[in-house]
């Protein structure tokens, strides 16, 4: 057992877990944020895809010990005093989930994505989305939805 | 009953915010106080007898409460899975072979993956440790893993008395008239096509959690089941023997489904048992690995296609005979997908006079087969469009030509096909010409010479498809007006993502005139539903949908007497009509949502009409599948480079019947195409000739990903709803992966004609193709 100390969601936490205990497990068994899902065991599927210090993290492939002193955010974080947030508005207006299973990890990597405020078009946001899954939507509303809530979120700041 | 405006708008899901927030309740979600968790030990070895089983260092394993192997589970006097395909009597009238498949090999494994023991432990680690410590002393058999070996003399004998490893045979058609058809011909083509054994691999991963309550002597299981009375009846009645009111089946948010979460398996019985034994939750998720090994898999034939046409190229006869790949048990209706399952469409949507199937379904040292997204009929389209592809090459027919030709013409509907199939509406020339000019024929061959210039290689193919749907033929819908005037509606089929809740909502609200808000959607729960038909052949709308209408029929009957009753006239003056009862010419009226809210409370109306008058309750049964149909149409460009496929251009034509809502059934043809892709290009589940599974993690297995699907342009035929059902709708979940495979396929082969393809079958990967091109 290791205490681990870290910001998730902007709530400092400190806990004492077992070393080997991943990210994704932590933040579902420990914290109770059961947004962040786990669709493999070989780091594929991006289900469980948080932010660490701003970059996507595949939280399977994670440590919690090794986000010690880092600020995490989970798909739990998006949603600002019930308003969605942009990027959920959009997915919500185009269709970008079907059984949601996916649904957190692409939220949280197209987030990633748009806060980079590079210029995307589909076929980047297509590359960029090689590290998820997505076995419903055939992936044409998700990328539909990443360029329009990206868009929102760049006349919004 | 006529509907409001909001069926056919494409209203966006009221689902959609649980999901979006991190809020969905997927089984692993779910804990239960004091719960404990199970692991299971599985058979490294694909046939193999089990000499003896040490369970004493698991037992003795920190945490672990309980070890079970098959001896203990036989001891229980448990019965094996059942398999309820209706297929079930060989062609000569013999019963079809229908081996034990307990929820624990017993003293011989099958194929990799098998379940030998359960662990049940305080933790997960722990009772993965225990697993590792249980020594299983086994003796190696030989190995059959291809279904055509599996049948020749002297193959590996999976069942001891089951000779030729030959489960069932099945036919159907006219074989003389057939025969006489070929005798006949100008020309006869025949092929061997291959279709590609598939993993469904939802992303959410299957799991469950058993309770059980000593006070009630009830159960209650949580579990990713897209199926859950059916599931219910099998693990209750077949398996634990108990009644099946003693098993509550829940089904929370299910994580896709596919097929592959529809019929029975092992591990929620094991867990059941537990839990009862234990007194404690016991809770069990897959890893992906398991997943692999263990969930059922799709398709998997080999067919010999054989097609007579006339010097003209008039389809004269078409011959199919199929070998199926059912793994090493029968899974819950694995024998129907290769017999009826594929027989049915065959000839497609085209005039054949004679068409004749022949199935044989064989057992492989391989995980269970079943229905995987569409189930026999993506297999029938792509033996049918492939061997046509096939015949327009060979015989240098213009293949859009020879296919428009051949089609089934709208003036002589209704008709039956030769394999049987009722079609009643449709007009497969005008979808096919829709489809046609939606792929700018006109641009092709700049957009052709674009892709020449820069070393590629371009192809083109359009083929129509026809299906059935209608699955599990009936469905129930319920009705609950409560106390804060809000409506229940509960319906018996289940969403694995497809949305039920809004369009369900949506068809309720507008017969009923009241707003969506006001409806709370229920499913997955049988102790909610008395029954229901589970999630599979497409079924959702066209049989649950049919259930909420008839639901709702009912609704309005009863709320005319009560509207009668409040307006103080004759009911027979009332007319309803927008969600309002009302008498012409006067201003008397009431709408659907004040009967609502007088019932919900009044005692002057529950006295005259009795507690909960306005809560009803229906059943609709289809008598007929109804057949969706479309054309769909892709651009490929080839790299000869590297064998790359891109997949330029694609277009998607359906008839559905009816639209309840676009931007859904938009989401379920996107979905499908995408798999349908995924078939044609990369998936596939291998096994090595030891039976073991190459394929058994998303490293080894490919799933599409996003810069691997194109853009689908979509677009519907509307103007022939079916009359087989109230709504007119024809199922919409399965199309694309009926018509996505061949289309893909015959563009390669077109973007391939200078090459000799002969050899190839799907997964058409860039390495094959990079073969074929440098002939190596
Ligand atoms: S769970 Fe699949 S990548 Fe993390
Ligand atoms: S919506 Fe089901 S996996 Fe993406």
């Amino acid at each position: 057992m290791t205490r681990v100390s870290l910001e998730v969601n902007g709530k400092k936490t400190s806990i004492d877990i077992p070393d080997n205990t991943l990210l994704s497990t932590f933040l579902r068994e420990h914290l109770n944020l059961k947004g962040t899902h786990i669709g493999c065991d070989t780091s594929q599927c991006g289900a469980c895809v948080v932010i660490v210090n701003g970059k996507t993290v595949k939280s399977c492939t994670m440590l919690a010990l090794q986000a010690a002193g880092s600020r995490v955010e989970t798909v739990e974080s998006l949603c600002d005093d019930g308003k969605l947030h942009p990027m959920q508005r959009a997915f919500h207006e185009y269709h970008a989930l079907q059984c949601g299973f996916c649904t957190p990890g692409m939220l949280m990597t197209a987030v990633a994505l748009a806060k980079k405020g590079k210029e995307i078009d589909e076929l980047s946001v297509r590359t960029e989305l090689e590290g998820n899954l997505c076995r419903c939507t055939g992936y044409q509303n998700i990328v539909a939805a990443i360029l329009a809530g990206a868009k929102k979120m760049r006349t919004q700041t | 009953m006529k509907a409001l405006g909001s069926i056919g708008k494409s209203i966006k899901r009221s689902e959609d915010k649980r999901f979006l927030t991190g809020q969905g309740k997927y089984v692993d979600d779910i804990n239960l106080p004091n719960q404990v968790y199970a692991a299971f030990l599985r058979s490294p070895y694909a046939h193999a007898i089990i000499n003896r089983i040490d369970t004493s260092g698991a037992l003795g394993s920190p945490g672990v409460s309980l070890v079970v192997t098959g001896t203990d589970w036989l001891k229980e006097n448990y019965g094996p899975l059942p398999c309820t395909s209706r297929i079930n009597t060989f062609v000569g009238g013999e019963k079809m072979k229908v081996p034990p498949r307990h929820c624990l090999a017993i003293d011989r494994v099958r194929f990799v993956g098998e379940i030998v023991a359960m662990v049940v432990a305080e933790t997960k680690p722990s009772a993965l440790h225990a697993v590792e410590l249980i020594e299983v002393d086994y003796e190696e058999l030989e190995v059959v893993t291809d279904p055509e070996e599996a049948l020749k003399p002297g193959a590996p004998q999976i069942w001891d008395d089951i000779p030729n490893n030959l489960c069932l045979d099945f036919e159907l058609g006219d074989r003389i008239k057939t025969a006489a058809a070929f005798d006949s011909a100008h020309y006869i083509i025949s092929r061997k096509i291959k279709n590609n054994r598939v993993a469904g691999v939802p992303i959410e991963p299957r799991g469950a959690i058993a309770n059980y309550d000593d006070d009630t002597k009830r159960l209650t299981l949580f579990n990713s089941s897209q199926n859950i009375h059916e599931n219910r009846d099998a693990y209750a009645i077949d398996v634990l023997k108990i009644e099946k009111e003693k098993l509550h089946h829940v089904a929370p948010d299910i994580g896709g489904g596919f097929g592959v979460k529809n019929g029975t398996y092992p591990e929620p019985p094991l867990i059941l048992h537990a839990a009862k034994k234990l007194c404690r939750p016991v809770k069990w998720v897959a890893d992906r690995s398991e997943s692999f090994l263990s969930d059922t898999q799709g398709r998997g034939q080999v067919s010999t296609v054989s097609l007579a046409l006339t010097k003209e190229g008039k389809f004269l006869g078409l011959r199919v005979e199929t070998v199926g790949n059912l793994g090493a048990y029968c899974g819950t209706i694995g024998p129907f997908t290769p017999t009826a399952g594929t027989a049915r469409t065959q000839g497609g949507p085209y005039g054949f006079a004679s068409i004749y199937y022949y199935a044989k379904v064989v057992f492989t040292n391989t995980a269970i087969m079943a229905p995987y997204r569409g189930a026999g009929r993506p297999e029938a389209a792509f033996q049918l469009e492939r061997i046509i592809e096939e015949t327009a090459r060979e015989l240098d027919f213009d293949p859009i030509e020879l296919r428009k030709k051949n089609l089934i013409q709208a003036k002589t509907l209704p008709l039956r096909t030769a394999m049987g199939l009722d079609i009643d509406s449709g007009n497969f020339v005008e979808v096919f010409d829709q489809a046609l000019s939606l792929t700018d024929r006109t641009g092709f061959s700049a957009r052709a010479s674009a892709a020449t210039r820069r070393g590629k290689l371009y192809g083109f193919a359009i083929a129509p498809y026809l299906e059935c749907t209608g699955g599990g033929s009936k469905e129930f819908a319920g009705i609950t007006v409560r106390d804060d005037n809000k409506i229940e509606l509960s319906v018996g089929s289940h969403s694995t993502g497809t949305g039920h809740e809004t369009s369900f909502a949506q068809l309720l609200s507008g017969y009923l005139g009241i707003g969506v808000d006001s409806i709370v959607f229920f499913q997955g729960d049988t102790d909610r539903t008395p029954f229901g038909g589970g999630h599979g052949g497409s079924r959702g709308m066209e049989v649950g949908g049919s259930a909420v209408y008839e639901a709702a029929s009912t609704f309005i009957k009863k709320g005319r007497l009560l509207a009668a009753y409040i307006l103080g006239v004759e009911n027979s003056r009332l007319q309803f009509s927008n969600g309002v009862f009302f008498v012409s010419g006067t201003d008397k009226s009431v709408t659907s949502e004040d009967l609502i809210a007088q019932s919900a409370g009044s005692e002057v109306i529950n006295g005259e009409f009795g507690y909960g008058y306005l809560n009803v309750s229906a059943t609709f049964e289809r008598e007929i599948m109804s057949i969706p149909n479309g054309c769909h149409a892709c651009e490929v460009e080839v790299d000869p480079e590297t064998g790359g496929i891109n997949i330029v251009n694609y277009w998607a034509v359906d008839d559905f019947g009816t639209i309840v809502n676009g931007m859904l059934t938009d989401g379920q043809v996107m979905g499908a195409v995408a798999q349908g892709i995924g078939q044609a290009l990369m998936e596939e589940s291998v096994y090595a000739d030891s039976g073991q599974l190459m394929t058994g993690s998303l490293i080894d297995y490919a799933l599409p990903r996003a810069f691997d699907v194109p853009n689908i342009r979509i677009q519907y035929y509307e103007e022939a709803p079916t009359k087989k059902n109230p709504l007119g709708v024809k199922g919409a979940g399965e199309a694309g992966c009926v018509a996505a495979p061949h289309v893909v396929f015959n563009a390669i082969a077109d973007a391939l004609r200078n090459f000799n393809i002969e050899s190839l079958d799907m997964p058409l990967t860039s390495e094959k193709i990079w073969r074929t091109i440098h002939r190596r």
